[in-house]
């Protein structure tokens, strides 16, 4: 009886402490894009080895860059100053630059894993990927 | 003439990797410049609570000529049960990722801090309950080749006491593993090394071998020896369940305050061992990607019950460590068991990278303070299609380009 009821105190300290629902829902639309892209691109495992930790580390750091930028326009308003308003242009300049640089980057390194025509494929495939999720969203 | 074209291809090569290198940097400088904030690890830190209980066996009386010790002790005792509770967590302290010269292999480095604590209340009929506590820190250190390769390496030193009374006892020891895995294909993992564990009853140095078919992301049959045999299947990315074999137990110091070590008085406190072969089934629940909670049952056999004192008999000339002065074989009884795990924190991306997935399962597998149960695969997703998803508009944010048509 008293573990049980330790056991309930320690499970409501967890439940209070648990994390946010958001983080958790972040990670959801990866989990489907890398199953939808899994299942289009016939990667061989050998390819399949190499791609997935590349291209989810571009993932990671585009999502952050996506992220900031995003968090800064939450925050500012109409009654921000001039600086905050040229400060959060200067952002959007940086975080396109960053983008497509590591895009560049990433690439290159893909490219050397799946070659140029798998590649290709992928590009195709991620924009297939967001019209099938606004086609589930719209029927839904 | 030779020589100088020679010559200049060397430089031009040295020059193009200057340039490759340069890119790399600048590819970088933009991103690294944001100084945004990025997950630095691939495990979330992890807290697990584990419940087990089996019902008292009343010792079936024997019929001997002379009172031997055992039968002295059962009399004493009268049953066996079990009533354990453990809780548990890893947390990583230091992940390094890097490439690999060609720049497309990606490996990494986990260093995770583990521990745990376990209550163990062993219930005997006529003498009073005891708590026996195993806790202790551990590391654990794995090593994501990034090809086909998993090093495993985990130290784990605990310490076991009675807190039955406050007369001070106890023992430290030391459980360690050291394991290779290497993934075959996404269907096929072979797993090898040496394993220092107490779960069997008491000290064993055990080889290891490691067998698993099929995916672990789907159905697989994982056998794990000495640590567990289990048929694994996911019914869907909530419910995950699993058919499993595997021993129990521990070593433990336990109080002499009943005098069960009864021609020895003056023995402050002696060794209790306990083992037992678990098979049943497991049904893990994943509430969320942070939390998911199990509960499972079955058979526990084989179950084994000993005691003896390390400090008597290594005084005795020609007596080896472990001579028992009571043994007790029981027969087969059910047993239940449940569990609550909670993560904490963001973590790299991992979709779909196979060797990630074997660091989570041989981590998995290798209990948290050689206690051998654990949170279960679940950060190990299983596929899902966009219909059956449920998404709200934040999810799809970033799908939405302002340049769309």
């Amino acid at each position: 009886m008293k573990v049980l009821k330790n056991i309930i105190i320690i499970l409501t300290v967890l439940l209070c402490l648990a994390p946010s629902k958001s983080i958790a829902q972040r990670e959801k639309i990866d989990d489907l894009r890398a199953t939808f892209i899994a299942k289009h691109l016939d990667l061989s495992s050998g390819e399949s080895e190499k791609f997935w930790p590349i291209y989810n580390e571009l993932n990671d750091k585009r999502k952050a860059i996506k992220k900031n930028y995003r968090q800064n326009l939450k925050s500012y308003s109409p009654s921000s100053s001039d600086k905050e308003a040229e400060d959060l242009i200067n952002l959007e300049n940086k975080s396109a630059t960053a983008e497509a640089e590591l895009l560049k980057n990433y690439n290159d390194k893909l490219k050397l894993v799946i070659g140029a025509k798998k590649l290709a494929k992928l590009k195709v495939l991620e924009e297939e990927f967001k019209l099938e999720v606004l086609k589930a969203q719209k029927e839904k | 003439m030779l020589n100088t074209l020679t010559n200049t291809k060397q430089v031009l090569i040295i020059i193009g990797a200057f340039v490759l290198f340069q890119v790399e940097i600048k590819a970088q400088s933009a991103f690294d410049s944001l100084n945004l904030k990025k997950a630095k690890h691939y495990f979330k830190t992890t807290i697990f609570l584990d419940s087990y209980s089996k019902a008292n066996q009343k010792f079936l009386k024997q019929k001997e000529t002379n009172a031997s010790n055992d039968s002295i002790i059962d009399r004493r005792l009268g049953s066996f049960g079990v009533k354990q509770f453990n809780l548990g967590f890893y947390t990583p302290i230091y992940t390094r990722t890097y490439y690999n010269s060609d720049s497309t292999v990606y490996s990494n480095t986990h260093y995770l801090l583990t521990g745990n604590f376990l209550s163990m209340r062993p219930t005997f009929d006529s003498i009073k309950d005891h708590t026996l506590l195993k806790y202790g820190i551990g590391l654990r250190i794995i090593q994501n080749t990034g090809k086909k390769g998993v090093w495993f390496i985990d130290i784990q030193p605990f310490t076991t006491t009675d807190i039955t009374t406050k007369t001070p006892n106890g023992y430290v020891r030391m459980a360690n593993s050291f394991i290779y895995s290497h993934n075959f294909s996404q269907k096929f993992n072979m797993r090898f090394g040496l394993t220092k564990s107490f779960m069997w009853g008491n000290r064993f140095f055990l080889p290891y071998l490691g067998l698993r078919i099929g995916k672990l992301d789907g159905v697989n049959f994982s056998m794990q020896i000495p640590k567990n045999i289990s048929l694994n299947i996911p019914i869907n990315d909530k419910i995950r369940f699993s058919i499993f074999s595997k021993p129990q137990g521990g070593m433990y110091s336990f109080l002499n305050n009943d005098s069960l070590y009864y021609f020895r008085p003056e023995a402050k406190y002696f060794n209790f061992t306990h083992y037992e072969i678990l098979a049943g089934i497991r049904l893990d629940l994943v509430f969320s990607k942070n939390i998911s909670g199990y509960i499972s049952s079955g058979s526990s056999t084989r179950s084994n019950i000993t005691f003896y004192s390390m400090e008597k008999n290594s005084r005795r000339p020609n007596v080896p460590y472990k001579l028992f002065f009571y043994e007790k074989s029981l027969s087969p009884t059910g047993f239940f068991n449940f569990g609550f795990v909670c993560r904490f924190g963001k973590t790299k991306s991992y979709n779909n990278d196979k060797n990630m997935y074997d660091v989570f399962d041989i981590n998995n597998v290798n209990g948290v303070g050689d206690v051998n149960t654990g949170p279960g695969n679940t950060e190990i997703p299983i596929k899902k299609s966009i219909k059956q998803s449920k998404l709200n508009l934040e999810d799809i944010q970033d799908l939405i380009d302002v340049t769309d048509q």
